[in-house]
């Protein structure tokens, strides 16, 4: 006999009654291929030395995707590479439909065609499918991404609208596009007539190292992408997102900086290192089946798909569980944060950017670090 | 063909039981959730198109202390909105629909 109350309070899915850590993941990202038809100069995904870079059959897939209906996850981003490469994409489809999960892709569009939408649209389980646009014209867009690749997209883009399908743009701000944000959200907004897209930048990872003079924002470049991005939010309200890159460093920062002019109190995630909560709602895998905590941590492995429980690696991986205590190490334990005002309003950042730039995991990130960035002469708008 | 008063859960439906007595239904096909509690997870795993509503309130009594004068109606109320959001519905009659 148990006491328990009526179950009249509906409650809100989002608000666990405790922080917890889920019995399962609720969501993963799978690497499905290592293969592309691009070989864009900021890709995170290439050359990276800790990665094996193969693709597992069909049968691995959709033996896994079992697994993961039996443990309820709800839900699963297809990346890469490119997923749509991939010639049995809609049998892996299939798999996901069966065991109960929704799905999105990641792509760069150009290799989605009308048969493989039309299957797409069929289930009714695609959350959306993100395509890559970096620029208003070819000449833009081409520049990171290849001759020819800028068409492939927007065909991309016009097939999966025709289908009714829901398409989620991501523009990566480099140097080379940084000049054409105004045209850029013209286009996608206007033209293409999309309900809204996000943005990020590129970062230090992956093939992007080799490439960094060329690509990577300097100073400058990143107050013009924070203040042009700010005015087009205000332009487009509601329209334009960023979980990371100049406008939610642009954002994030006017909020620390205010905080810091006015004294205020600490933020409630400030001061520790509480980026990011990814690692306690999902995980991640490698496109040659290795299971990852996230894919900006390639490198460390959890174990393999089909050979290690994923329950098991959830609940009770040491790295994992180390990953997620992160948020108990204070900025002030590093000699980086030492005498910074912005300390308790910080949360120390990507570990996964952490990790290229400083060799740590468990070090903030100086790539999105906003006394580096007032030191070096940025201003934020 | 004819409706019983027998719900049945609807098999795309997605229950995770997760810790701290807490749970959350997903409905993979229209991407609406609902979170509950343990009472909530013993009803949903009851609707099997087998039970009628007062059999599945009758071992709720029995499974849980403290039930309230009106846990018919409180449960029935539940029922109804699985029922709206599509995560429920209600078993067929095998005769009519034989027939």
């Amino acid at each position: 006999m148990q006491k328990q109350q009526m179950p009249e309070g509906l409650q809100d899915p989002a608000q666990p009654a405790a922080a917890r850590v889920m019995r399962s993941p609720s969501s993963l990202d799978l690497e499905i291929t290592a293969r592309c038809n691009l070989r864009c100069r900021y890709c995170y995904f290439f050359n990276n030395p800790a990665v094996e870079y193969l693709d597992l059959p069909t049968d691995e897939w959709l033996k896994f995707f079992d697994e993961l209906g039996s443990l309820g996850v709800m839900s699963v981003t297809l990346a890469g590479g490119e997923p749509f490469i991939r010639e049995d994409l809609p049998l892996l489809l299939a798999g996901i439909v069966r065991n109960r999960m929704r799905f999105s892709l990641l792509s760069n569009g150009a290799l989605i065609g009308d048969e493989i939408a039309t299957y797409i649209a069929g289930t009714g389980r695609c959350e959306h499918v993100q395509v890559s646009v970096d620029g208003s014209c070819a000449a833009v867009h081409d520049s990171c991404r290849g001759k020819g690749s800028f068409d492939g997209a927007i065909r991309g883009i016009r097939t999966l609208q025709r289908h009714g399908i829901h398409v989620a743009v991501r523009v990566t701000i480099h140097r080379n596009n940084v000049h054409d944000l105004e045209n850029i959200a013209r286009f996608l907004l206007e033209d293409l007539g999309l309900p809204g897209f996000g943005t990020n930048a590129a970062g230090y990872l992956g093939a992007c190292c080799a490439n960094a003079g060329d690509v990577l924002l300097n100073i400058e470049e990143l107050n013009e992408a924070m203040a042009s991005l700010l005015r087009l939010a205000a332009k487009y309200p509601g329209r334009i997102s960023a979980s990371a890159g100049p406008l939610a460093e642009g954002r994030v920062w006017r909020r620390m900086e205010d905080a810091r002019a006015q004294g205020q109190p600490a933020f409630h995630n400030g001061g520790r290192l509480t980026a990011c909560g990814c690692t306690n709602i999902k995980i991640a895998v490698r496109a040659d089946g290795a299971i990852v905590p996230c894919n900006m941590l390639n490198h460390v492995e959890l174990g393999r798909i089909n050979r290690n429980s994923l329950a098991e690696i959830w609940q009770h991986s040491p790295v994992l569980n180390q990953l997620r205590s992160r948020h108990s190490i204070p900025l002030t334990e590093f000699e980086f944060c030492a005498g910074c005002p912005y300390v308790p309003y910080c949360t120390g950042n990507c570990p996964g950017l952490a990790y290229t730039l400083t060799g740590k995991v468990d070090h903030p990130s100086p790539d999105a670090c906003l006394r580096r960035f007032l030191e070096q002469g940025g201003a934020i708008p | 063909m004819n409706q019983t008063d027998r719900p049945i859960a609807n098999p795309s439906v997605v229950l995770r039981e997760e810790f701290d007595d807490w749970a959350v239904l997903f409905n993979p096909d229209t991407a609406d959730a609902v979170g509950t509690n343990p009472v909530g997870v013993a009803i949903w795993k009851r609707m099997d198109g087998k039970r009628s509503l007062e059999d599945i309130v009758s071992e709720i009594r029995t499974s849980f202390e403290d039930t309230p004068d009106a846990v018919f109606k409180e449960i029935a109320a539940f029922v109804n909105i699985l029922e709206e959001k599509g995560f429920v519905g209600l078993e067929l009659d095998a005769k009519a629909a034989d027939a």
